[in-house]
């Protein structure tokens, strides 16, 4: 062991230095797959909202647009994603679906996560008032009243209203085979 | 969340040390009497505050803005370890009989987990300069509450009759296991979790 | 008493005589912390106990070079550039460990354990003793870590690793006791009593 001062200097500096470049090292290699899972978190979450119960999600379509979820090894139902032109751009609607095809919960994203809706107005989708009609709703039901269906539209937003609910019910139609357990090829 | 709330948190809801579980070594390494428990709980308040500031400022002047946050660990305890070598170069220089009270607990502190933990939540809860500040004060006065508190109850312990596979630790950590329990009466205290 | 322990010895020391947690007392604060569940106390052994033989081999390695003045902060900033290495591969690969552990992952960093055996072992025996005392000591603390996880989940959830072991009418209402932070202290005690009785460490 030296006891020159310089290298009690020099060593202190030199093994910061190799600290330093080996974590810069694990950060950048880790960086990705940190991300990736955040991601996962936030899903987790976003759908959680709509599918209580389910500890696992895992995406059908290329498009990610619907999600089988699973609790275990159990499928308990499908999360379907949609999206419409609303007014003043797209609205995302997230809804859990059970194996009967009803509706469990829908999720609006808010001005948070993008949503370009007036607030007080087209903005109003995003709360229960407006979420809750689609509870235990199937695709048929889910049309604005004046249109035939169950949902009453926000006073002042029909195009809002309109693009949640058309938006969900041609994606439940579009993807309607999956919602049925039995329909899947094999995957469960 | 406001500063009355985040220093009632700190101090009491979550405790570091019987809620938390952080800083338990000396707690019981220390706690043996009143005297080097008042004086170990000086020196903590000390180095935390301080330990809080640097580390706080590093961080958000250096670390963050310059995209070094996984140094972060190794800068804070770096940190700690320098100032309580300061601590203790200043104590035995003025505070002489303070230095040797404390014997071997004064660089122990470097590896007290509160202080460390304390900076780390300083980041994470997303404090700014002040709230962190009263976190940290906080947090310090929750440890010297535990401290002291058992230490009063350690020194009747000495002369309690008591079984001698439970004598020294065991005793003491279910000494602990009461006193922690008597704190969980503080959960959701003001609505605070 | 022999002059020159056998390496076995180095090894097997750490499990029960000189049982960092038991007998030893220390690295305390993540025992009671991190061992809600028997998974949790294992990934936190798993952690601990990487960068504890990591860190007695890197400083081992470099005890020649180290200038006694400054051992300290540079076995810190070993230490910590391991904790920090374990903090990120776990942020990536076990975020739900990750997220249960929270700031005790990097608070490895000041578990006594470590800095205690670098300074006690590390730098003044070779890289294959090191080696063992660094496994030793981690099969030693992850056993108590484990051990004390898989009773307070068993007693706080009827389960050890998420298998249901205790009937369902008690898994409907069991002991939360051991759960919180009370528990975790009297477990320890009782662990420590039964410890002392036994003899181990004398």
């Amino acid at each position: 062991m030296e006891k020159s001062k310089l290298w009690i200097v020099l060593s202190l500096f030199i093994t910061c230095l190799i600290s330093a470049f080996a974590l810069s090292q694990v950060y950048t290699t880790t960086l990705p797959k940190i991300e990736y899972q955040r991601n996962v978190a936030a899903i987790k979450i976003a759908f959680g909202a709509v599918m209580p119960g389910a500890d696992r999600f895992e995406p059908t379509t290329p498009d990610s647009s619907v999600w089988f979820a699973y609790s275990g090894d159990i499928r308990i139902g499908t999360i379907i994603r949609a999206a419409e032109q609303g007014y003043a751009g797209l609205v995302p609607v997230t809804a859990g679906i059970d194996t009967t095809g009803k509706i469990i919960a829908i999720r609006v994203a808010g001005s948070a996560e993008g949503l370009k809706e007036t607030p007080g107005l087209g903005l109003k989708a995003t709360e229960p008032n407006f979420g809750n009609q689609f509870i235990g709703r199937t695709a048929q039901e889910i049309r604005l009243k004046n249109e035939g269906g169950a949902i009453e539209a926000i006073t002042g937003a029909t195009i809002t209203s309109r693009a949640v609910t058309d938006g969900l019910r041609k994606a439940m139609e579009k993807y309607q085979p999956f919602l049925k357990p039995e329909t899947e090829s094999g995957v469960n | 969340m406001n500063n009355a709330k985040i220093f009632i948190a700190a101090f009491l809801v979550n405790n570091i040390i019987l809620m938390r579980f952080i800083g338990l070594c000396p707690f019981f390494g220390v706690s043996t009497s009143i005297s080097t428990a008042v004086g170990m709980s000086a020196a903590v308040l000390f180095v935390m505050l301080l330990a809080a500031w640097v580390s706080w400022v590093l961080y958000h002047v250096l670390l963050f803005p310059l995209g070094l946050v996984f140094l972060r660990t190794a800068v804070f305890i770096l940190v700690i370890a320098s100032l309580v070598q300061l601590v203790e170069m200043y104590l035995k220089k003025y505070l002489r009989n303070l230095y040797s009270a404390l014997g071997i607990y004064l660089p122990l502190i470097t590896t007290n987990c509160a202080i460390l933990a304390v900076t780390f939540f300083n980041i994470n809860y997303k404090f700014n300069l002040l709230q962190a500040t009263i976190f940290a004060l906080g947090t310090a006065l929750g440890f010297a509450l535990v401290i002291i508190l058992f230490a009063t109850i350690r020194e009747r312990l000495e002369d309690a009759p008591i079984s001698p596979a439970f004598k020294g630790y065991p005793i003491a950590f279910i000494g602990a296991a009461l006193v922690s329990l008597a704190f969980m009466g503080f959960t959701a205290l003001f609505g605070i979790s | 008493m022999n002059n020159h322990p056998s390496r076995l010895s180095y090894l097997t020391s750490g499990i029960i005589k000189e049982n960092p947690i038991l007998i030893l007392m220390i690295g305390l604060c993540p025992t009671l912390a991190t061992t809600v569940t028997a998974r949790d106390g294992l990934g936190m052994g798993v952690a601990a106990s990487f960068v504890l033989i990591c860190s007695n081999v890197v400083i081992s390695a470099i005890r020649r070079l180290v200038p006694d003045s400054v051992r300290i902060p540079i076995f810190i900033i070993v230490i910590s550039t391991f904790v920090t290495i374990i903090d990120y591969v776990m942020q990536a690969y076990q975020p739900d460990l990750y997220r249960v552990l929270g700031v005790f992952v990097p608070l490895i960093v000041v578990n006594c354990i470590i800095l205690g055996r670098a300074e006690a072992f590390a730098y003044h025996h070779g890289i294959i003793d090191s080696f063992l005392d660094g496994l030793g000591k981690s099969i030693g603390f992850g056993s108590v870590l484990f051990v004390m996880g898989a009773l307070r989940e068993l007693f706080g959830n009827g389960t050890i690793l998420n298998y249901p072991l205790l009937p369902t009418a008690y898994r409907t209402s069991p002991m939360l006791f051991a759960i919180f932070p009370p528990g975790a202290f009297f477990l320890i005690g009782l662990l420590k009593a039964l410890v002392n009785k036994l003899g181990w460490g004398r």
